[in-house]
């Protein structure tokens, strides 16, 4: 397990760059902390660390997914806030996301823990002070 | 009768082109690669290399599940746009059914198993028995231990077949004897194997306006594994 304190949203992206270059291909990121807690700029930065536009990088909250291509990696941005069940799940096309080797980054991964796979990266975010980030990461690449 | 028959319901892509009785062509590929992009392109290319323009066809058939969600959505989009416009019927095909016809011939059991992750599958079982397929259980899906037990209580020799097959033959290693898994070249859902059922369905006018085509999803089981973690429950 590897823990970081950012104290800066630009420090935050920096860190998700740094993931962002290590990641192979097929990894998924389990997101895990509330609103507020700097996951889309970490997010921003590991599009930048995949060779994607990080200016490119949105919410995925209405489409459920967002699908960033044309970098080093594809980037699969999932939103589970509205998943309720398996079937659910498996409409959002998440089982087949799985297998195209790109890396998957699941905001609200609480939601899915169940369908998580084992080896699924676990990034949980806490703010232990207005401007600082605690940024957990089990089963990482070593950053 | 000239038939089109399209796959893309899982990891492979396939189509093929059936007449009368006789496999005209057959493509395959099994690359990763996005059946959005790979399947129209094949199914034209073997059209092409048959000599057969789409308006000839007579008929479609698609594996309409279970299967991979988006996979299963390209095949039909795919096959209800080609129907639509030409106004030929259509045949869904249970992709579990198609994927035992790999097997015609075949003694002992056929399990067609497909992945349906979280410690699920997509099965079904069926026995060739003078000259034809005959169904033993319907499509569900179920937990892998739970086909085991299934299988165990036939206690004769089963051939595992689909994209499931070698993870669950490396589940129940051990405990099932006489168990076989397909060979690699017969593993995976073929259009060319289950043209011969799709030829069956047509024949006995099991057939569908390209606007009654939907996909045949089969529900995951709800409980055997908590989707949420516990500490978000009541919140």
């Amino acid at each position: 397990m590897q823990r970081f304190t950012t104290a800066s949203p630009a420090e935050t992206e920096a860190l998700g760059e740094r993931l962002g270059r290590a990641l192979r291909g097929g990894e998924v990121l389990a997101y895990r902390g509330g609103l507020g807690m700097g996951k889309t700029c970490f997010t921003r930065g590991l599009a930048r660390g995949l060779g994607i536009d990080p200016a490119e990088v949105s919410s995925p909250t209405f489409a459920l997914v967002n699908e960033y291509r044309g970098g080093r990696l594809p980037l699969f941005h999932f939103d589970m806030y509205r998943v309720e069940s398996f079937d659910g799940l498996y409409s959002t096309g998440f089982f087949d996301y799985l297998d195209l080797g790109g890396v998957l980054a699941v905001e609200w991964s609480e939601n899915i823990d169940g369908a998580l796979p084992p080896e699924a990266i676990c990034i949980t975010f806490d703010r232990p002070d207005e401007t600082h980030r605690s940024i957990t990461i089990e089963r990482g690449p070593a950053l | 009768m000239k038939l089109l028959i399209l796959d893309t319901s899982s990891k492979a892509a396939s189509a093929a082109l059936w007449e009368d009785g006789v496999l005209r062509g057959e493509a395959y590929q099994n690359t990763g690669h996005t059946h959005s992009a790979t399947s129209l392109p094949m199914a034209e290319q073997l059209l092409a290399g048959c000599g057969w323009s789409l308006s000839e066809v007579d008929g479609f058939a698609v594996t309409a599940g279970p299967g991979s969600f988006t996979g299963l959505r390209i095949g039909l989009a795919s096959v209800k746009g080609m129907a639509f416009a030409l106004d030929k019927p259509c045949v869904p095909l249970s992709t579990l059914e198609g994927l035992a016809y790999n097997l015609s011939g075949w003694p002992g059991l056929i399990c067609p198993v497909m992945d349906a992750r979280v410690g699920q599958v997509y099965t079904a079982l069926f026995r060739w028995d003078g000259g034809a397929m005959h169904r033993l259980m319907e499509d569900a899906a179920i937990p892998a231990e739970e086909l085991l037990t299934a299988l165990a209580a036939y206690g004769e020799p089963v051939t595992l077949v689909g994209d499931g097959a070698l993870l669950s033959a490396e589940r129940f290693a051990g405990r099932l004897p006489g168990l076989a898994v397909a060979p690699e070249h017969l593993r995976n859902q073929r259009a060319g194997a289950m043209a011969p059922l799709a030829a069956r369905l047509f024949a006995e006018g099991q057939t569908v306006p390209a606007g009654d085509l939907v996909p045949r999803y089969l529900r995951l089981p709800q409980a055997e594994r908590e989707l949420k973690l516990k500490q978000q429950k009541g919140e």
